[in-house]
């Protein structure tokens, strides 16, 4: 029975899991294996083919394999095969000189463009235009550049049917690095080290983090204990108004900062008016494009933690504060002696909560500064998206993104571990008030 | 410091909670306010304490008019009922709280705070927390901040409502005992009249926002200005009865007739009064004699309390050591002290 019991309740429950490790477990997971790839748009995500182009020679030189071995592989060969012949009829080569070409050449091999084209100069019904020769002579060429093989061994036997006599270590490196479909690797890390990119990134995500979240706070603290003090009527109406920002959908919020920044908009006319210079705001300067992007998310942080802070000072029993004048407090002593250290624990709240979250969020700044001016106000999360799933360029790198938001995850949780023994949070959270 | 209140009105949203209130408290004296809940007490101490403004007349703390001081200058100490110590600070932080934020020395603030503690015997609990207190011990550390920077004026707001009864017994004759070794003019709110009676000097009893009579424990129950003041004094109850003056200076009622007290046989026959008899007056000793039938019987340990029925159906109570001599359903024939009772007119005012 019991045990029929439990499969009752592991089949109520299986939906439940099943969402859970689709829609959350399985992309945390996803991600951190593809951030130990190499994945990309040109990679594709599922197996390659291998190609050699110029680029991976340019590469392989530059890692130290042999040059003259890399010239060869880069070389045209002209070979008059049964199949090139047939090439140039189709293409439409005068059929007497294809025949006058089987006829003497069949059979040879050259390595130089010019030594074939001479010897095509020499037969009897060459076409009379120069043009029309090197047309017919390309026709003949073949290349290991840019050829697709689709598997490691096809790849091998070209390689080696260039290079006879290249050492074994040598065509294994060319092969493996033609290979174009994805790869296993620790580069995306190695690269997010090196870069010099990435430190700007940091300071900039720092900036914004620490900036964001004292506003957050500061402004949260300020209209809480403010419109603690005020009649209810009034404070009533302030909480909602400061409310709006969180209420907002996000884009219109954002089209809406858009409006009020940009040329034309509000901040604009009224600096225009006031003999201030006047430009967008929003992207016209770093120093404004960081306040703007400071301001809007504080805004949606404060109304957030005005709403936490509020409910925490309203459990506050009003005897304490009237002991506490009775004390001799003044009104500002009252908040910092009394009102402040009760407020410990959603102060803690709001700034591990709003690092976290902020930490991992970029939509707004994806849609209102979008990063500009260049890439003077682009955070961690942005890049990250950027880089892996947004790029103009359309060079969309997806394992590199995915390591980003890996060290992402990994600083978000180091964060909140510090956050929890810094602000003593066993002590704060202290015993269970009913005993087991 | 002697503390007047005159004329004092208190109006909540244009409700008025207390109208031109007039009350003395003498230097060093602890006065009770007592009275039902919702008859202005806890108003007039915040009143008294700054915390609530006074909409009309005056508050003096000795020559001083502290009406329109704030609460931070009023130098009151103040213990709330619920005791609203700060939760996130030890004991002695609590305590020390006034002097701190009087920026007083260190040194200073660690002696007095030490000092007070003493006194009310919680120097050993000082390194703790409010929540780590029992209720009795959190009361302490409530009368310890109030004391510690030596106010003019001790307000208690009903602070022993939250004790059980043995620790409430206890801390009744402790907070009599601190509140006389320092000598600080107190006002004890509360709605029990045990602890009116057994802890202060005099009781201001409040009715709707009124003083009612302003008296000595014992003068007030022996003497109560009126009916309501008589009703609310003595436990267990008075009982009222109802009815008029009898041509040879006595009291008739229902069926039941008593000599008045020897100093109220002039009264003027058929005037209409009401008489009140404590339940220990009747069933000692005394005398006049009511019988009637006993029709419940509420032994209290070393007394024992009867309610019987008489002939006209008033019921008279009786209290008496205890002793098995009657039971419910038997007829009684007992003493009544008539020089005991008392006397009220038509609108409730002692005769
Ligand atoms: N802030 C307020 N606003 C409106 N009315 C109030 C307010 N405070 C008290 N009152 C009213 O004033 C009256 C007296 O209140 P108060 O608290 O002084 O009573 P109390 O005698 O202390 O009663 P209790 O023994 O129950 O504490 C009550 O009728 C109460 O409803
Ligand atoms: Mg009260």
């Amino acid at each position: 029975m019991p045990f029929q019991r439990y499969l009752l309740g592991l089949g109520f429950l299986s939906p439940a899991l099943l969402v859970l490790a689709g829609l959350f477990l399985m992309p945390v997971a996803l991600t951190g294996i593809i951030a130990f790839t190499n994945m990309s748009i040109s990679t594709g995500v599922s197996g390659g083919a291998h190609v050699i182009t110029g680029n991976l020679l340019t590469g392989l030189r530059d890692d130290g394999v042999e040059p003259a071995a890399l010239d060869r592989l880069a070389e045209t060969v002209f070979e008059v095969t049964p199949e090139a012949l047939a090439r140039a009829r189709a293409a439409g080569v005068d059929p007497a000189f294809v025949a006058d070409i089987e006829e003497r050449l069949v059979g040879r091999r050259f390595t130089d463009g010019r030594a074939f084209e001479r010897e095509l100069k020499g037969l009897p019904h060459r076409p009379r235009a120069i043009r029309d020769l090197k047309v017919a002579a390309d026709l003949f060429g073949a290349s290991i550049l840019n050829t697709r093989f689709a598997d490691a061994a096809a790849a091998r036997q070209a390689v080696v049917g260039v290079l006879p006599d290249a050492p074994e270590a040598t065509v294994d490196r060319i092969v493996a690095a033609s290979y174009t479909g994805w790869q296993w690797t620790t580069g995306n890390f190695a690269r997010l080290l090196s870069s010099p990119d990435t430190l700007r990134l940091i300071v900039n995500t720092v900036f914004y983090v620490a900036a964001t979240l004292s506003f957050t706070v500061f402004v949260g603290l300020f209209l809480a204990i403010g419109t603690f003090y005020l009649p209810p009527a009034t404070a009533g109406v302030f909480s909602v108004l400061w409310l709006l920002p969180r209420l907002t959908p996000v884009v219109l919020y954002a089209v809406m900062w858009k409006w009020f920044t940009w040329e034309g908009g509000f901040v604009y006319t009224a600096a225009e008016a006031l003999g201030l210079p006047a430009f967008n705001y929003m992207k016209g300067s770093v120093p404004t494009a960081w306040t703007i992007v400071i301001l809007v998310n504080g805004f949606i942080g404060a109304s957030f933690s005005m709403i936490l802070f509020s409910s925490a000072l309203k459990a506050i029993p009003i005897q304490q504060l009237w002991a506490s004048e009775v004390d001799g407090a003044s009104r500002w002593q009252q908040v910092r002696y009394i009102v402040l250290p009760q407020l410990r624990w959603p102060i803690l709240f709001v700034v591990s909560y709003q690092t976290l979250s902020l930490l991992s969020s970029y939509q707004e700044i994806w849609l209102t500064t979008n990063g500009g001016p260049g890439r003077t106000t682009s955070v961690w999360a942005l890049e990250s998206f950027n880089t892996a799933l947004n790029n103009y360029t359309g060079d969309l790198q997806y394992g590199l993104g995915a390591a980003m938001a890996v060290m992402l995850v990994v600083v978000g949780v180091t964060l909140s571990v510090i956050y929890l023994r810094l602000f003593r949070f066993d002590d704060l959270v202290g015993r269970p008030k009913i005993e087991f | 410091m002697r503390l007047t209140i005159c004329d004092f009105t208190k109006t909540f949203d244009r409700t008025t909670v207390i109208k031109d209130m007039n009350l003395v408290v003498e230097d060093g004296e602890m006065l009770a306010l007592l009275g039902p809940s919702g008859c202005g007490k806890s108003t007039t101490l915040f009143a008294v304490a700054g915390i609530h403004r006074v909409d009309g007349g005056a508050i003096l703390f000795g020559k001083r008019d502290v009406s329109h001081l704030p609460s931070q200058k009023r130098n009151v100490g103040v213990v709330f009922q619920n005791y609203a110590l700060y939760p996130h600070m030890t004991v002695f932080d609590n305590i020390a709280f006034p002097l701190t934020i009087r920026r007083e020395g260190k040194a200073d603030i660690d002696r007095k705070v030490r000092a007070i503690a003493e006194l009310a015997h919680i120097g050993d609990l000082l390194a703790r927390r409010p929540s780590q207190l029992s209720g009795g011990q959190q009361q302490r550390v409530a009368l310890a901040r109030a004391l510690v920077r030596q106010p003019d004026v001790l307000l208690l707001d009903e602070p022993l409502a939250n004790l059980d009864a043995r620790l409430r017994l206890e801390m009744r004759s402790e907070i009599r005992r601190i509140q006389m070794e320092t000598g600080i003019t107190s006002i004890l709110v509360t709605h029990d009249q045990v602890e009116a009676m057994s802890m202060c000097d005099r009781i201001a009893i409040m009715d709707q926002g009124a003083i009612r009579q302003v008296a000595t424990p014992s003068e007030m129950y022996r003497q109560p200005a009126s009916r309501f003041v008589a009703g609310f004094l003595g436990n267990p109850p008075i009982v009222f009865l109802d009815g008029e003056v009898t041509g040879d200076g006595g009291f008739a009622s229902r069926g039941v007739s008593l000599p008045l007290p020897g100093r109220l046989r002039h009264l003027e026959a058929g005037r209409p009064i009401s008489l009140g008899i404590r339940p220990e007056h009747v069933g000692t000793s005394g005398g006049a004699r009511v019988s009637g039938q006993v029709v419940f019987v509420e032994p209290q340990g070393r007394e024992t309390l009867f309610d019987i029925e008489l002939e006209g159906g008033a019921i008279l109570r009786s209290i008496q050591p205890a002793g098995d001599d009657a039971r419910v359903g038997d007829r009684v024939d007992w003493a009544v002290d008539s020089d005991r009772l008392l006397v009220f007119d038509r609108h409730g005012n002692a005769v």
